[in-house]
């Protein structure tokens, strides 16, 4: 395998592109586990039969984890908006259809949403009470188990041309309340400061999906706490006020 | 005082041993009596009311939200008001007892309560929690909200200090010192049963631990001011609650929805108060800040209008006292139409009243289900608009004037709505109970009931009048005592064409009382014919109507009877099932207001003219409707032997052979009584003697006529009381399905029935308390003793008594199988089933002594074609 045609870099790992195969290169710093848990979740969500790419390696590039699969020739969905914003609202259309496909599949083995939430509230800075509310509010959601991508955003999505859509990253799937993942792809549209958008996205979903917005929105406060634990200073603030609320009593 | 040390609950382990300690203490605590328990409840509650002030100091500094003056009251009404409601409420052991129906109400504790106390009312919750916990003997672990846990514990260590100096055990109340949510889920785990009052994630958590849990909803209080109402008293009732300890009761108002009529009226009101009306621009902005993604702001809850007008960045003057948005969306998106737990209130405009109740419906939909609702109106005047709010607000509390958080509480403005600091918002709240949470809802009440015997009775018609020659001189009421002007006769063809209704006519005529006669009766009477003379009747409007015959003439009467009083009576109804004559579902129309009705037997077996039955067939449908019920009971019977002395021999067999099955059913059902008893005995006695006389001999005989006449109506009269048995059932099908006369059909099963009845040993007894074991053997041989049949044992007494009945049988000419009516074994095979079923279901099943399975019925039906015995199936015989 050849790297000498890097296509992203990320904090602790780089992609490669090498003819028809797309290599994942993480950093020492990664933990072996997680590579491994990544590569785990993707093939599972492969056998979904959604449309993303074939994982076909994971070895070791230079004593570095790495992790290959198909790559997937197309435009990046983030990109053709930027490139046609007249577009915009049949893109966000195919946005949430692709997501509500994916939520209804089922991936019986992924990690559960609520697993992953309760340990990540744990790992926040906020205060003791400020846990204990996040945590009863998320022990209260209902247990579902809808395929979640736990990172759905636009440029995670490769148009092909004939039309096709890839969904890529896989990292942080996990099965559980559709809600939820809908509130993190809302919370993520905010944090890109894109507040009309991720409105009228909130409003598309909930529409399509026949969800009550209320309940969308009683899952903010926790993939709000769950963001925070990256420890971003710009996102602060958003999250911290959306963090810091109360039910009724 | 010296000060306790507690052992701190600050890990699951430490939990686990304080719950146990409360476990062990509540198991002493259920066992203190009625006048411990209130002394304990009486110092507890002192000792929470002397602390109210320094409780709610703490409270507030804590957890920065409300008003210490308000906490105060919080606090005072938790202790005081919760004393006084249950100061005299009996919660120790019996409770109430009825002496006369032998039952008694036992009330014991549940065990060890969870609490789950809120930061909004963290020592006024805890309080009334732990009295009302004292007070059913129950022990009680607190689960503190982080945010309030000093002050909650403090406020538990008050009563529990107060409560184990009068007395109670140490440890009857605990409480987790550094809460998280894994030890709230042990205790609730660990408890008896779940008092959870917080936020719904805990009201979840709590139904979801798999206890018994008392939980509460969210509040979304509207208060409508109607055009009628006292505009000075709704605004200030309205921010008198709404600024109460800074809004943080959940029955607080959220919204006011105001008549258009009134509007600028209650908008100065408001205004002059202290209310800040927010323009557009800082509606946006407080709106914005009270509320985030649908959520409620911590930063707001409990608040005063000028810190959140800070928070907002709006400028309100000093002393503020609430912030008022006007607005017109109901819509969940609107920030106002939510629950805001602080001073800040939405306000709407109606165009009237019923725009206002459309309104408040809404907000109550956007998150108060099962809450509570307001109102202000005249209430004099506008009965109608209060009742049609009622019945429209879907909420468990619904105020009349009155401030919706001090109302809602109970008893501070208004009188018995009980006073508590859990108010339930029933299934529409997602909760258990729908009511103020009070002692009663921590008690498990034991009912005994001793057994009881049902009140019977004894019914007959008013006037039974007899002898030979009594009809004319029985007439004669008629016109002497009850001046009656129009009798309408109801008999067959048959008897009116050989003269029978003649001398009743007559002696009308001679009375000037206008006569109308019916004959068109036809045995197994039609819905039809009754039909046809009800007709006749409503045509005619007798005051009076006769029936003359036998049952056939009786009961189409009967049912004219009902017709003409009651056209639109449905028969299914009529014809129900019932258990138990006294609770049957359908109320049976009451008759008499139109006609008296009088009975005259031209046969001596029926009864009918003494009961409370009548049965009419749907021609249609071929439906049989039998109908039960006393008011179905003649008036008056007259009983004159002069009209049955030319009866054929084969009705004199067929319905004298009914009248002997009638007594013994009678006799041997679990309803009879000593009254039956004697009727039926006496009627066994007469027509063991008299009917093959009457039989053989005819009209040349009138002493067996007379005999038999009453001996017909006797038993007539034991079944009127004590009702019947499966014999009846049997024949009715069997009459039904193949054409056999009642009488003979009945004759044919009665041996069998006799012996099934009789079994020690019945795979299934009837129900019924007088009932107390299998005993109709017993009674059998009574009869057959009655009849000086003879016999050393129960059973051979049992077996003369069949033999008795068979030889009556033989001398009044009655066949010993079904077979010998020619009924084909095909036929008969092909309907066995069905019959056997719909016999089952008879209502004459209902008071026989042995409750029948459908086999064994089947197999008396078989036995009763080929002439077999029932034999009882073995059962197990252990000595």
């Amino acid at each position: 395998m050849k790297l000498d045609n890097i296509i992203a870099e990320r904090i602790n790992k780089t992609i490669y592109r090498d003819g028809n195969k797309c290599i994942k290169v993480f950093d020492e710093s990664y933990s072996k586990a997680d590579v491994l848990n990544e590569a785990l979740n993707h093939a599972r969500v492969e056998e979904t039969g959604l449309n993303i790419p074939e994982l076909s390696e994971v070895t070791r590039i230079n004593g570095k984890w790495a992790i290959v699969s198909q790559f997937i020739e197309g435009e990046n969905l983030a990109d053709l908006i930027a490139a046609d914003p007249a577009k915009y609202d049949e893109y966000l259309n195919m946005f949430v259809d692709l997501q509500l496909e994916i939520q209804s599949k089922r991936s019986p083995l992924l990690s559960q949403l609520k697993d992953k939430m309760n340990r990540k509230i744990d790992l926040t800075d906020l205060d003791e009470t400020t846990k204990y509310d996040l945590h009863t509010r998320l022990t209260s959601a209902p247990d579902h188990s809808k395929l979640c991508h736990g990172d759905y955003n636009t440029s995670n999505i490769i148009i092909t041309p004939d039309g096709t859509p890839y969904v890529l990253d896989w990292a942080h799937a996990t099965q559980g309340n559709a809600s939820a993942d809908a509130a993190r792809t809302y919370l993520l549209f905010c944090l890109s400061g894109n507040i009309a958008g991720a409105d009228k996205y909130l409003d598309l979903f909930c529409q399509k999906s026949g969800t009550a917005k209320k309940y969308v929105q009683s899952w903010m406060p926790i993939v709000a706490a769950s963001q925070s634990v990256k420890k971003n200073c710009k996102e602060k603030e958003i999250l911290l006020r959306w963090v810091n609320v109360v039910d009724y009593e | 005082m010296k000060k306790k040390a507690y052992e701190i609950v600050d890990s699951v382990k430490q939990l686990e041993k304080a719950i146990s300690r409360v476990k062990e203490a509540q198991r002493r605590f259920s066992q203190f009596s009625q006048e411990q328990v209130d002394r304990i409840f009486l110092a507890a509650a002192t000792a929470a009311n002397k602390a109210r002030i320094p409780l709610a100091k703490l409270a507030v500094e804590e957890t920065g939200m409300g008003i210490v003056e308000d906490k105060v009251i919080k606090n005072h009404y938790a202790s005081e008001y919760i004393y006084n409601t249950y100061r005299d409420t009996k919660t120790c052991g019996v409770i109430a007892e009825d002496k006369a129906y032998g039952t008694k109400k036992i009330a014991e504790p549940i065990g060890v309560i969870a609490a789950v106390i809120p930061t909004t009312n963290p020592t006024s919750t805890a309080i009334f929690k732990a009295l009302i916990a004292l007070k059913t003997r129950n022990g009680i672990i607190i689960s503190p909200h982080p945010r309030a846990k000093q002050s909650t514990i403090a406020a538990a260590k008050v009563v529990l200090e107060a409560a184990v100096a009068a007395g109670a055990p140490e440890d009857i109340i605990a409480w987790i010192d550094v809460p998280s949510l894994e030890m709230t889920n042990l205790v609730m785990a660990e408890a008896d049963i779940i008092l959870a009052t917080g936020g719904p994630g805990m009201v979840k958590a709590a139904y979801s631990s798999g206890k018994p849990a008392l939980g509460v909803g969210a509040g979304n209080t509207p208060a409508i001011i109607d055009e009628t109402a006292d505009v000075v008293l709704a605004v200030n009732s309205i921010i008198h609650s709404k600024t109460f300890d800074n809004g943080m009761i959940c029955a607080s108002e959220q919204s006011t929805i105001v008549h258009k009529n009134i509007y600028d009226k209650v908008k100065h009101e408001f205004a002059a108060r202290g209310c800040h009306f927010l323009t557009a621009e800082e509606k946006e902005k407080v709106g914005k800040t009270i509320l985030i993604n649908g959520a409620l702001n911590a930063k707001i809850v409990g608040q005063s209008a000028c810190k959140i007008a800070e928070l907002a960045g709006v400028k309100v003057p000093e002393g503020t006292k609430i912030l008022i948005g006007e607005t017109d969306s109901t819509d969940l998106s609107e920030e106002f139409a939510h629950e805001k737990l602080s001073p800040v209130l939405a306000m709407y405009k109606a165009k009237d009243i019923q725009d206002a109740f459309s309104k408040a419906e809404q907000l109550i939909a956007d998150g108060g289900y099962g809450h509570t609702s307001s109102i202000y109106l005249d209430v004099k005047t506008q009965q109608d608009k209060l009742e049609e709010f009622q019945s429209r607000m879907k909420t468990c509390r619904i105020l009349v004037n009155t401030p919706s958080s001090q109302g809602g509480i109970g008893d501070i403005y208004n009188f018995r709505l009980t006073p508590s600091l859990t108010l339930g918002c029933g299934s529409w709240g997602g909760n258990s109970v729908s009511e103020n949470v009070g002692v009663k809802h921590l008690l498990n009440i034991k009912t005994v009931a001793e057994r009881r015997e049902n009140m019977l009775w004894f019914r007959a018609p008013q006037k039974v009048y007899l002898k030979r020659g009594c009809l004319p001189v029985a007439l004669d009421e008629l016109k002497t005592v009850m001046d009656k002007k129009r009798a309408f006769v109801v008999t067959d063809q048959f008897l009116y064409e050989n003269g029978f209704a003649k001398p009743i006519i007559d002696k009308l005529d001679e009375m000037g009382i206008a006569s109308a006669a019916f004959f068109d009766v036809a045995p197994d009477p039609t819905l039809a014919c009754a039909k046809a003379g009800a007709e006749q009747m409503r045509a005619f409007k007798p005051d009076t109507i006769i029936a003359l015959g036998g049952g056939s003439a009786m009961d189409a009467a009967k049912i004219m009877w009902v017709l003409y009083e009651h056209p639109d009576a449905d028969f299914m109804d009529m014809a129900m099932r019932f258990m138990d004559i006294r609770k049957r579902v359908y109320t049976f129309p009451k008759m008499g207001e139109k006609a008296y009705f009088i009975a005259i037997p031209t046969s001596a077996g029926t009864g009918s003219e003494v009961t409370p039955f009548a049965v009419i067939t749907d021609e249609k449908s071929g439906v049989k409707y039998p109908l039960a019920d006393y008011e179905l009971l003649p008036n008056m019977a007259i009983v004159d032997p002069d009209l049955q002395m030319t009866a054929p021999k084969g009705l004199t067999s067929a319905s004298g052979i009914d009248a002997v099955t009638h007594a013994l059913e009678a006799y041997a059902s679990m309803m009879a009584t000593d009254y039956t008893d004697g009727l039926a005995l006496r009627a066994l006695k007469i027509i063991f003697e008299y009917l093959p006389r009457a039989y053989d001999n005819g009209e040349k005989d009138p002493e067996a006529r007379e005999k038999m006449a009453n001996a017909a109506t006797m038993a007539g009269m034991a079944f009127a009381n004590a009702f019947l048995g499966v014999s009846h059932s049997l024949a009715h099908k069997l009459g039904a399905y193949h054409h056999i006369p009642h009488g003979i059909a009945n004759a044919l099963v009665i041996e069998d029935v006799l012996r099934f009845n009789a079994a020690e040993v019945p795979a299934k007894m009837g129900t019924f308390p007088q009932y107390a074991h299998p005993h109709t053997l017993a009674r059998y041989a009574e009869v057959a003793d009655y009849l000086g049949l003879g016999g050393k044992t129960d059973k051979q007494k049992l077996e003369n008594l069949i033999k008795a009945i068979r030889e009556l049988r033989h001398k009044i000419g009655i066949k010993d199988t079904i077979a010998d009516y020619g009924i084909s074994e095909k036929d008969f095979l092909a309907t066995l089933d069905e019959m056997t079923e719909n016999a089952f279901d008879d209502q004459c099943t209902g008071a026989n002594p042995r409750y029948p399975l459908m086999s064994e019925l089947k197999q008396i039906y078989l036995n009763a074609y080929y002439g077999k015995t029932f034999t009882e199936k073995e059962y197990p015989k252990e000595v």
